[in-house]
């Protein structure tokens, strides 16, 4: 303890030292300089507080709706209709949340969507990796035209080619010999495997910037020792790329969590969380609202609605506060930037 | 030949490697071919064709240039939305580039609690793409909810208001807080859409090195010539991977009246209609970036390497 409180004297002495060194500095200067000094403190004070104020409005407008859904869920109906009540509920009740866990049945739609999008998500991760290692490090003729190809994945909306996808899977397979693979997992899990996934144009190209930015001596002291070029990818890139393949990850199981176009397209029963949060209301309607007894205004459904919002969003924003580090350092290190 | 003979090997690398790289790449291919290419080209084949739905496969009858007439002259509400739609997209990608810079700047900065806004002005990124968004925009309009209306006049439009209220400021004059809701209303989905943006701006000015930094204190720059001299010129070349990714980013928008239509024609089966709609759309888009990308290209600043 003794130690301790000598330090903080020293330091605080320290710091006197420096401001009258400082004092002595300024007594030395010039009327101008001292003037230009005094602006630019002032100017660094005012904005910090201009700073100050802009994050908090703007962090406002972004945590507003997550700050309500959180107020809905636990309010009561008739709290709606209640013009009051803004933020800090009147009647508080869990009964809400409890019907739309019932109505989302939300334990074994979490169940599918959290396999479904952790398998996909890592198949479609290592597919990627592999392509883009392809693109980074080896030269092959038509590979202009290939990675064109990549780029146009980027650029083309997945509404254009979602149509005729669907044939595709209604009817997969050569000449006469089809099957439907609709409603099957397959759905998800052949484009993912074959670095044709959502988004997969994006992460190739992640990749493939990342393998470049390498250098080029870790392969080629592998090549020499007799390594192959796929065992060199394997023991000696892929170690080296293991934090970007987590952020691609990460990135890769939000994507495929809130994507509810692709799975509409492909998935009549097969329920994921960003469907049933789609057909909430249709469903909520058949559970709750179609009772002639009670009757419930389109204003107060909104308690349902948020709720069921606040019980989608909730696994994946534990996964981004645990994980925060990976999400926003991680563009940096994977190399999107090069 | 020599390197054949010390090697013993059939293939000279060169050849050798290329293998190897098709080999890295052939999963891909495969699946590019069946589940991008060849239902790209499909799409373009429907767009050209009557469309109807047999029992093994589709069944196409050849109408030529037929679905895009119909689709720009008689459909009562295409060019209309898309129209829209692409004056939106023309006002909004600068001003979600310009904020996403401003923002990126200012989380550059050091402030306590830097983590904090930082997770904070992330957050869309993990959110807005999905249904989630859909609801907290107040559109329900596909649901056909009676509610839709109130919800999200409850939700966007008086943001501001809300704010001012929240912090315990009333009673500003009706047209100024009216003249504030308008500008709010458009903040939000600026804000909510710009969350990737201000990720990549950020990662770009960290690269820039510390020694042009100190040169400029040295120089004596404001703070106003060291964004214009040292910053702007090293974020310039990712304003153009922004831009490009902020439109295509606006396809999957759940807002985006276009698109809603194309599925709206879907639902009624009309294939044709749909992917016409659909490669009009992108067909324009995608000039609009390749004019935009030659352009921008030309005033960008590349550093060599």
């Amino acid at each position: 303890m003794a130690e301790l409180t000598d330090i903080l004297k020293s330091d605080k002495q320290k710091l006197k030292e420096k401001k009258e060194a400082q004092k002595i500095r300024i007594k030395t200067m010039s009327s101008r300089e001292r003037s230009y000094l005094r602006k630019k403190v002032f100017a660094d004070k005012i904005w910090v507080f201009f700073r100050f104020v802009i994050l908090f409005g703007l962090g406002f407008v972004i945590l507003y709706p997550l700050i309500y859904m959180v107020s809905c869920t636990f309010r009561e109906r008739t709290d709606m209709n209640d013009p009051t009540v803004m933020w800090i509920p009147r009647n508080y009740t869990l009964n809400i949340l409890k019907e739309t866990i019932v109505a989302m049945d939300f334990r074994n739609t979490l169940e599918t969507t959290l396999v479904l999008n952790i398998g996909c998500s890592l198949v479609q991760v290592v597919s990627c990796a592999i392509t883009g290692y392809g693109f980074a490090r080896f030269k092959f003729k038509g590979k202009g035209i290939l990675f064109g190809i990549v780029i146009m994945m980027i650029l083309v909306p997945t509404q254009v080619i979602s149509l005729p996808l669907y044939t595709q899977f209604r009817f997969f397979g050569i000449g006469n010999l089809t099957m439907n693979l609709i409603d099957t997992k397959a759905t998800m899990y052949l484009p993912a495997l074959t670095a044709n996934g959502i988004r997969s144009g994006l992460m190739i190209l992640i990749f493939r910037q990342f393998f470049k930015g390498l250098p080029k001596e870790l392969e080629d002291a592998a090549y020499i020792d007799g390594c192959g070029p796929f065992m060199t990818f394997v023991r000696v890139m892929v170690p080296n790329a293991a934090s970007s393949f987590l952020t691609v990850f990460l990135f890769s199981v939000v994507w495929y969590w809130n994507d509810y176009y692709v799975s509409a397209t492909f998935f009549t029963n097969t329920k994921t969380i960003a469907l049933m949060l789609q057909n909430l209301d249709t469903e909520l309607k058949l559970r709750l609202f179609n009772s002639a007894t009670v009757e419930i205004s389109p204003r107060e459904q909104i308690v349902w609605k948020e709720a069921g919002c606040l019980m989608s969003i909730m696994p994946i924003l534990v996964l981004y506060t645990c994980l925060q580090k990976y999400f926003t350092e991680g563009i940096e290190r994977s190399g999107l930037v090069a | 030949m020599t390197d054949n003979k010390k090697t013993g090997r059939k293939l000279p690398y060169e050849k050798r490697k290329a293998l190897y790289g098709y080999g890295f790449i052939s999963l891909w291919l495969v699946g590019t071919v069946f589940f991008f290419l060849i239902p790209l080209i499909k799409s373009l084949w429907y767009s050209f064709n009557e469309v109807s739905i047999g029992t093994q496969k589709m069944v196409t009858e050849w109408v030529g240039l037929g679905k895009y007439e119909y689709v720009l002259n008689v459909d009562e509400h295409y060019t209309e939305y898309l129209k829209d739609m692409l004056v939106e997209t023309l006002w909004k990608t600068p001003l979600v580039l310009i904020f996403s810079l401003f923002i990126a700047v200012i989380l550059n900065q050091k402030f306590k609690g830097r983590t904090l806004a930082r997770a904070i002005f992330f957050l869309p990124v993990i959110i807005a793409t999905g249904p989630v968004y859909k609801i907290i925009n107040g559109d329900m309009s596909s649901t056909g909810n009676t509610g839709a209306a109130q919800f999200s006049t409850m939700f966007s439009t008086d943001l501001v208001g809300e704010l001012l209220q929240f912090l315990g400021i009333y009673g500003l004059s009706d047209n100024m807080s009216s003249m504030i809701s308008t500008i709010a209303d458009n903040i939000f989905g600026i804000v909510w859409s710009s969350g990737i943006q201000i990720l990549i701006f950020l990662a770009a000015l960290q690269n820039i090195p510390p020694s042009a930094k100190e040169a400029a204190q040295v120089e004596g720059a404001t703070a106003w010539e060291y964004f214009w001299k040292i910053t702007f010129p090293y974020v310039s070349p990712f304003i153009l991977a922004n831009l490009i990714f902020t439109v295509i980013d606006s396809f999957t928008s759940p807002t985006n009246t276009v698109m809603k239509r194309i599925l709206a024609m879907k639902e009624d089966w009309k294939f044709g209609e749909a992917s016409a709609m659909a490669w009009i759309y992108f067909l324009i888009v995608l000039g609009a970036i390749g004019l935009i990308t030659v352009t921008v290209n030309k005033l960008i600043y590349y550093e060599v390497d």
